[in-house]
């Protein structure tokens, strides 16, 4: 009897080891309406309610977390936004002496104004509803699917600047892979001025700016903004992050740039869906 | 020990009754709403509590290895949907570690009050080895600095520190009889 017990409890364990190596493997090898796929999809139909409801009752607790981690780092916070603020007047007086960029700086303006995305945009307003709890994965996943629009590699954006873009798309939500994801990459430039590159997240949440020509000057806080490229999916200027450090070694091709991401990932709540 | 004897010499393992199944259900519930709306907002030291993890050992610890490796696999697809990740990495990982806790309540002395404190510890130590193992076969960075430093030492402390309170709950809503131990079951 006792023997059949054991067996049995090895089977049950042996099975179900099995049955999760045959669901990873599957997930990562069909396509996205794959049989695994449509089984998410359908058991989020159920589930993603029930996120938004509990999202918005905890929203005030979160709030309250959040205004507690604030209070301990308001003071150091606002030792480094003084230097900050006067790096910036510095940098911006300087930047003015010239016709090229003051032209950066009025498309800059522009883009402040809220006139960067074109008139035939659409934004799909969604709220965040789950965050990834592994630092393997920066994603949040938001309300609003395919049935309201959505499409794989949409932007997403707040109000503060780029959020980050769709990751997976299901009927009801969406999974945003975030700016600080360590397989983010944005195509962007640093202005006022030349340099592009690529905006790469990691997995310690640390934004920077790769393959920037060690020709181009960067200096700290100059914004970071998408270039918009042509084949990017992110229309140019949409503001990703300020200039933190700029470090060049002789033995490396390219600048090396950490870049302070405009949005302040712990706060996410309502974002936009920039359907294109 | 030998009071239990007789139990367990007729013990075959079956299916939970309906009221067991239902006190089962709840805590599948709570362990996703927990996973999944609390623990991203809580982040200690760069970390946020694994809530669904804790939730598995205590029943393991209480409920054995066979109903533990059941029920982390559940909750780990239960959370892999709920959070739209790669279905089958957390369910592999609670499956295991659901398996192991099950396993030490049955061939360990858990009279001892740190015992739910020990399960949980090195529950989250195989969990994290386990979800940085995954990561690393799917060519994600994992960096070793990074992983002790910012993941797998605020995890342990923070589990650890929650056990107690998970475990007094999670007993206190199966209630009833504890896991068998080893020497009563093979």
């Amino acid at each position: 009897m006792n023997r059949r017990r054991v067996l049995q409890r090895r089977l049950v364990a042996a099975v179900l080891v099995l049955l999760s190596l045959a669901l990873l493997t599957l997930y990562f090898r069909e396509a996205d309406n794959g049989f695994v796929h449509r089984v998410q999809d359908g058991t989020l139909r159920v589930v993603a309610p029930l996120q938004e409801g509990s999202a918005r009752a905890i929203q005030p607790l979160r709030d309250g977390w959040n205004w507690v981690a604030d209070l301990f780092g308001a003071k150091s916070e606002n030792e480094r936004l003084q230097e900050e603020v006067e790096t910036l007047r510095a940098a911006v007086a300087e930047e003015l002496t010239t016709q090229a960029e003051n032209d950066e700086l009025r498309a800059l303006l522009d883009m402040r104004r809220g006139r960067i995305f074109p008139k035939d945009v659409e934004f799909v307003p969604a709220r965040v509803i789950a965050r990834s709890t592994t630092a393997w994965y920066s994603t949040v996943t938001i309300d609003v699917g395919s049935d309201d629009g959505v499409a794989q590699f949409d932007a997403v954006v707040n109000g503060q600047g780029l959020v980050g873009r769709i990751e997976s798309v299901k009927a009801t939500a969406s999974q945003v892979q975030l700016l600080t994801d360590q397989q983010s990459y944005v195509d962007a430039m640093v202005v006022p001025g030349l340099a592009e590159g690529l905006v790469a997240g990691s997995v310690t949440g640390t934004v920077s700016l790769q393959y920037a020509a060690k020709s181009e000057e960067i200096k700290t806080g100059q914004f970071v903004v998408t270039s918009g490229r042509q084949g990017s999916i992110f229309v140019r200027g949409i503001p990703i992050g300020q200039v933190e450090s700029v470090g060049s070694q002789e033995v490396e091709l390219y600048q090396s740039v950490t870049v302070r991401p405009s949005v302040d990932f712990r706060k996410l709540d309502v974002v936009m869906v920039v359907r294109r | 020990m030998s009071a239990r004897q007789p139990e367990a010499e007729n013990a075959t393992w079956s299916l939970p009754s309906g009221g067991e199944l239902a006190r089962l259900g709840a805590l599948l519930f709570a362990a996703l709403l927990l996973q999944t709306t609390v623990a991203p907002n809580i982040r200690i030291l760069g970390a946020s509590p694994d809530f669904a993890l804790i939730i598995v050992v205590c029943v393991a610890l209480l409920r054995g290895a066979q109903v533990g490796a059941v029920f982390g696999f559940l909750t780990g697809v239960l959370v892999g949907v709920a959070l739209l990740e790669p279905l089958g990495m957390s369910a592999l990982v609670y499956v295991v570690v659901g398996y192991f806790s099950g396993r030490y309540a049955e061939t360990a002395d858990l009279s001892a009050p740190v015992a739910p404190l020990v399960g949980v510890f090195a529950a989250t130590l195989l969990a994290n080895v386990l979800f940085a193992t995954l990561q690393y076969l799917l060519e994600r960075q994992v960096p070793f600095g990074f992983w002790v430093g910012r993941v797998l030492v605020p995890s342990l402390v923070l589990n650890t520190l929650l056990s107690a309170v998970f475990y007094l709950l999670v007993r206190r809503v199966l209630g009833g009889r504890g896991v068998l131990r080893a020497d009563q079951t093979a």
